[in-house]
C-alpha cells in the first residue's frame, strides 16, 4: 500500500517532469528572446566530432529524461506558474508578431547574411520591395502559427488497472521510458515546424525585426475557428498510457508561413545592395575583382540561407556590402580628391608619370598591395576599415603637400631624398588659385582646429602622425629630415597609429586642403629636437626671398599678399592673435611658394615660430632654445 | 521479442546529396534511440531548410559518416542502381557456451531501411562516365530544372523524417527495457550497406567476426 502511494507520486513526478521538459523543448525553439543567449553558433559551428555530452557538467534537470537542454528562462517562469494548476492542460500558443513597418532601407543596417542571400536558392528574393509597400499599409497583427496542446487524461475507472498483472514499478519504468522516446520525438518535431524557421530567422539576422515570435502558456484556450482549423494541420504525438491515465501530446500548426517568409528572409532585394555599395566605394572596389566573388561562397552556390550562420561566425566575406559607418567612412575622402583633382592625385613620386586629371584615375594611385588583402581577413568590419584608410593615407600621404614642395624646394634645397619634380605644374597652380578662394575665416577655424588635434596627440604619439590633416607635417619630414624619416611611406610608420582612430581622422576630411597652414606643422612629434633640427635645416637652406617673386605673382595673390603684410607688421605678434591668425599666414605660407615675398616670408617665419614656441612650451630643452635663437637671427635678417 | 521493421519512403538523390540525405536520416533514428543522457545537436542541412538532431556522441558520429563513405563506394561501382542501407538494433545476449566459449547472439529488435535512389547527373562529370549521352544531357539540365528537383526533394526529405517520428510513437513497446550502460547510446547497433551482399563479401565477413568477438566495437 505505502509502495503503490508512492509509486503514485513518483507518477506524478514523472508527469510534472514531462510537462515542465516538453515545454522546455518547445520554448527552446519558439521564443527567441529566452535562449538568444546560448543559441549562438556554438551548435552549427562546432566540428562535428566534439562530444557535446562530455563539454560540460550535469544539471539535476538535465537529467530527467535523459534529455540536457540549453537554459531558458522562459519556461522556468511559466512553468512556475503551471505547478500550481494541479496538472492541468497546458496549452502553449506560438503567436507570430508583425510590426507594421516604418523603417527606411537605408537605415537598416544589414547583416553580412543579406549578402549571403544573393546567393541563396530562394526564388523569392526579388519582391522586397513589394513586400515592405505591403506590409507598410498593416498594422501590428498577431497570429497563432502553433498550439501545442500537452495534457493529462485521468482515466475514470481507476480500478480495473489496479493491482495490474504488471508490477507499478515496472509500469513506471515503462512510462519513463516511452516519456523519454516522445520527448526526442517531440524534440526532433520541432526543428521540423515551420515556425522554426521564422525563430531561427530571428536569432540568427538578429536586427531583422518586422516581425516577432512571442508565446502564450494557459491552461485554457480560445478555439479556432473554422477558418483558422482549415488553415493549420494537425500531429499528434501517440498518448502515452499510464495507470490511470494517459499523457496526450499535439500540435496544430500553420504549415505555410510564406507570407512571413519571404518578408523575413529577404529584407533587401539583391538589386538594391550592389546599388548602395556602388555608390561611394565603386571605383576603388572595381579594381579588385575578388570583391564580387567574395559575396556568395562559391562552392555552395544553392546553400541555404541557414547557412547563413557558418558565414556569420566564420569569416564573413561580404563586407563589401554592409554600408556600416566604418566601412564607407573611410571612402569619403576618395571623394574629396576627385572634387579637388589636382593636388589629390600625386601619391607617389613614381607614379607621377601616370597622374592624369580625371577622377578614374585616382584609382591608379590606390596601393594595390595594401588594398586587395583587405577583402579577405576574417573580421568583418573592422580590419577592411583600418586596411583601407592605411591605403588612403599611402595614397594621400601628400597630394595636397609634397607637389608643393616638389616644385618649390626640390630644386632650391636639392635634398637627396626629395621626389621627382612632377609634370603637373600648371595645373597645380591653377588649384592653388582656387585654394586662395576660400574665406580666411574659415581657414582660421579649421586652424584651430588643428592646433588642437596636434595638442592633443603630441601627448600620446611618437611617431610622425600620418593622417589627412597632418600631412603637410607629413611632407615637410620627407623633405628635410633625412635622417630621422628616411622613409616616409614605411608602414610602420602606419602602425604605430591606433588603426581605430582613422576613420576618426578622416572625419575631417574638410581638411583636405588645410595642410597648406602652418598649423598642420603642429603634430610633428616625432622627436621635438628632430623636429627643432629639420626646421632650423629648412631655414638655414632658405632660398633668397625675391627669387621667383616677378614670374609667378599673381595680382590677386599678391594683393592678398599685401594684405597680410599691412595687417601682420608687429614682429612679436605671436600668441593668441597668432594662433587666430594662423589661418591667413599659412595661406601666405603656401604663397611662399608662388611668389615670395617678403611678406610671405615673414608669415612663413612666423608659423615657425609659433611651431617653435610650441616645441618650446613641451620641451625646453638647452637645444631648442639654441634653435629658437637661430630662429630669431634669421627673422631679423629677412627683415 | 519481434523485430519492427520501418521501410523508409524512397528518396531519389543525385550522388552529392547521398552524404548529406543520409547523415541527416541516420542520425535522426539513433537520436531517437539514444536513450542515454544526450546532450542534442542540431544541425542544418546545406542543401535543404532541413535541420535535424544529432546525439552528440563522436562515435556514433564516425561510425556513420564511415558507412557513409562506404557506401558512396559502392554507389560509384554500381550506378544506376536503387540502393538500401539498414540500421538495425539488436539487444546481446550471451548463450550458453557450448560450441565456443563467448558465444553472443544478436537479437535484432528493430530495423530500419532507407531507400535511395542515386541519379546520375552531376555525379558524371567526375566520374569515369561510361556513358557519354549522360554527360552532355546533364550538362543542358537547367538550373530551374534543378532547383525544382530539390525542392521535391526536400519535401520528400521531411516526409522521410516524419515517418521516422511518427514510427517512433506509434511503436514503442518493442523497446527494449534501457540498460544500465554508460553513455548516450542504449542499444548496439548496426549499419549494413549493399556491399555485404556484393563484391566486398569477404571483407564483410571478416568484419562480421570481428563484430561478433566484440559486440562493443561496432561496426
Amino acid at each position: 500500500m505505502a509502495s503503490s502511494h508512492s509509486d503514485a507520486a513518483r507518477m506524478e513526478q514523472i508527469i510534472t517532469e514531462f510537462f515542465a521538459k516538453s515545454l522546455h523543448i518547445i520554448l527552446e525553439t519558439r521564443s527567441p528572446y529566452a535562449s538568444s543567449r546560448n543559441f549562438s553558433g556554438e551548435q552549427i559551428v562546432s566540428s562535428p566530432s566534439s562530444s557535446a555530452s562530455s563539454s560540460s557538467s550535469v544539471r539535476p534537470r538535465d537529467k530527467w529524461f535523459n534529455l540536457a537542454l540549453r537554459e531558458c528562462t522562459e519556461t522556468l517562469e511559466n512553468l512556475d506558474l503551471w505547478r500550481q494548476s494541479n496538472l492541468e492542460p497546458m496549452i502553449v500558443d506560438v503567436i507570430l508578431v508583425k510590426r507594421s513597418l516604418d523603417w527606411d532601407p537605408i537605415n537598416l543596417s544589414p547583416n553580412p547574411e543579406l549578402a549571403k542571400n544573393l546567393s541563396s536558392k530562394e526564388t523569392h528574393t526579388n519582391f522586397w520591395n513589394t513586400d515592405q509597400e505591403e506590409l507598410r499599409n498593416e498594422g501590428r497583427s498577431e497570429k497563432i502559427v502553433e498550439r501545442w496542446v500537452l495534457q493529462y487524461e485521468v482515466r475514470k475507472m481507476k480500478d480495473g488497472r489496479k493491482g495490474g498483472k504488471r508490477s507499478s514499478s515496472n509500469l513506471l519504468s515503462l512510462l519513463y521510458k516511452k516519456s523519454m522516446l516522445l520527448l526526442r520525438s517531440l524534440y526532433v518535431t520541432v526543428r521540423l515546424l515551420p515556425a522554426y524557421k521564422i525563430f531561427r530567422d530571428l536569432n540568427l539576422t538578429g536586427q531583422i525585426c518586422s516581425f516577432s515570435l512571442t508565446h502564450r502558456v494557459s491552461s485554457f484556450a480560445e478555439p479556432f475557428t473554422h477558418r483558422e482549423e482549415a488553415e493549420m494541420q494537425r500531429f499528434n504525438f501517440s498518448p502515452i498510457d499510464t495507470t490511470c491515465g494517459r499523457l496526450c501530446l499535439s500540435v496544430s500548426y500553420r504549415s505555410s508561413l510564406s507570407d512571413v517568409n519571404s518578408e523575413g528572409s529577404t529584407p533587401m532585394s539583391p538589386q538594391f545592395i550592389p546599388d548602395y555599395v556602388g555608390s561611394p566605394l565603386a571605383d576603388p572596389l572595381k579594381r579588385f575583382p575578388s570583391v564580387p566573388m567574395s559575396r556568395g561562397s562559391p562552392s555552395l552556390p544553392f546553400s541555404r540561407r541557414h547557412s547563413w550562420s557558418f558565414d556569420h561566425y566564420r569569416a564573413s566575406p561580404p563586407i563589401s556590402y554592409s554600408p556600416s559607418p566604418t566601412y564607407s567612412e573611410p571612402y569619403t575622402p576618395a571623394s574629396v580628391p576627385c572634387r579637388f583633382p589636382p593636388p589629390g592625385l600625386q601619391p607617389h613620386p613614381h607614379e607621377t608619370s601616370n597622374s592624369q586629371k580625371d577622377n578614374a584615375s585616382f584609382d591608379e594611385y590606390y596601393p594595390s598591395p595594401t588594398f586587395s588583402p583587405s577583402q579577405s581577413p576574417s573580421p568583418p568590419f573592422y580590419v577592411p576599415g583600418s586596411h583601407i584608410s592605411k591605403a588612403l593615407l599611402r595614397s594621400e600621404s601628400a597630394p595636397v603637400n609634397i607637389p608643393y614642395r616638389k616644385l618649390h624646394t626640390s630644386s632650391l634645397l636639392k635634398n637627396p631624398n626629395l621626389p621627382p619634380s612632377p609634370p603637373l605644374k600648371g595645373s597645380r597652380r591653377g588649384n592653388y588659385r582656387a585654394d586662395k578662394i576660400v574665406p580666411p575665416s574659415h581657414l582660421s577655424i579649421t586652424a584651430d582646429k588643428l592646433l588642437a588635434v596636434g595638442k592633443d596627440d603630441c601627448n600620446r604619439c611618437t611617431g610622425v602622425k600620418i593622417s589627412i590633416s597632418r600631412c603637410s607635417s607629413r611632407s615637410f619630414h620627407d623633405d628635410f629630415d633625412d635622417s630621422e624619416f628616411s622613409c616616409p611611406f614605411d608602414v610602420d610608420d602606419d602602425d604605430i597609429i591606433d588603426p581605430g582612430s582613422r576613420p576618426e581622422s578622416f572625419d575631417q576630411k574638410g581638411h583636405l586642403r588645410e595642410p597648406l597652414e602652418p598649423g598642420g606643422l603642429i603634430p610633428i612629434r616625432k622627436s621635438q629636437g628632430a623636429a627643432v633640427g629639420a626646421l632650423v635645416d629648412l631655414l638655414q637652406k632658405a632660398p633668397p626671398l625675391s627669387q621667383e617673386h616677378s614670374q609667378s605673382a599673381v595680382p590677386s595673390q599678391m594683393d592678398y599678399g599685401e594684405a597680410h603684410k599691412t595687417g601682420m607688421e608687429e614682429p612679436d605678434s605671436i600668441s593668441k592673435f597668432h594662433t587666430v591668425q594662423g589661418c591667413s599666414s599659412s595661406v601666405a605660407s603656401s604663397g611662399y611658394h608662388v611668389s615670395k615675398t617678403t611678406a610671405d616670408a615673414l608669415e612663413e617665419l612666423r608659423a615657425y615660430r609659433e611651431m617653435k614656441n610650441l616645441l618650446l612650451s613641451q620641451a625646453g630643452s638647452t637645444q631648442t632654445l639654441a634653435s629658437y635663437s637661430t630662429v630669431e637671427r634669421m627673422e631679423k635678417d629677412t627683415k | 521479442m519481434n523485430c519492427e521493421i520501418c521501410q523508409l519512403k524512397e528518396l531519389e538523390v543525385e550522388h552529392f546529396e547521398i552524404k548529406e540525405v543520409l547523415r541527416c536520416i541516420l542520425h535522426t533514428i539513433i537520436f531517437h534511440r539514444a536513450l542515454g543522457l544526450v546532450r542534442p545537436k542540431e544541425i542544418d542541412l546545406e542543401h535543404f531548410e532541413i535541420t535535424y538532431v544529432q546525439c552528440g556522441d563522436i562515435e556514433v558520429e564516425k561510425t556513420i559518416d564511415e558507412k557513409i563513405e562506404q557506401f558512396i563506394c559502392w554507389v560509384e561501382k554500381h550506378p544506376n542502381k536503387k540502393s538500401q542501407i539498414c540500421l538495425s538494433f539488436y539487444e546481446v545476449k550471451n548463450k550458453q557456451a557450448s560450441w565456443f566459449t563467448n558465444k553472443i547472439e544478436r537479437l535484432y529488435w528493430e530495423q530500419w531501411y532507407v531507400n535511395l535512389n542515386v541519379v546520375q547527373q552531376s555525379k558524371v562529370h567526375s566520374s569515369k562516365s561510361h556513358n557519354s549521352k549522360v554527360t552532355v544531357e546533364s550538362g543542358e539540365d537547367s538550373l530551374e530544372d534543378r532547383s525544382v528537383r530539390r525542392t521535391t526533394l526536400e519535401g520528400s526529405l521531411r516526409d522521410v523524417l516524419f515517418q521516422i517520428i511518427r514510427f517512433v510513437n506509434d511503436k514503442k513497446d518493442h523497446v527494449p527495457p534501457i540498460p544500465n550502460r554508460e553513455g548516450v547510446i542504449s542499444f548496439p547497433y548496426e549499419i549494413t550497406i549493399p556491399s555485404s551482399s556484393d563484391s566486398a563479401f569477404g571483407m564483410d565477413m571478416i568484419k562480421r567476426m570481428l563484430q561478433t568477438g566484440h559486440p562493443t566495437m561496432l561496426s
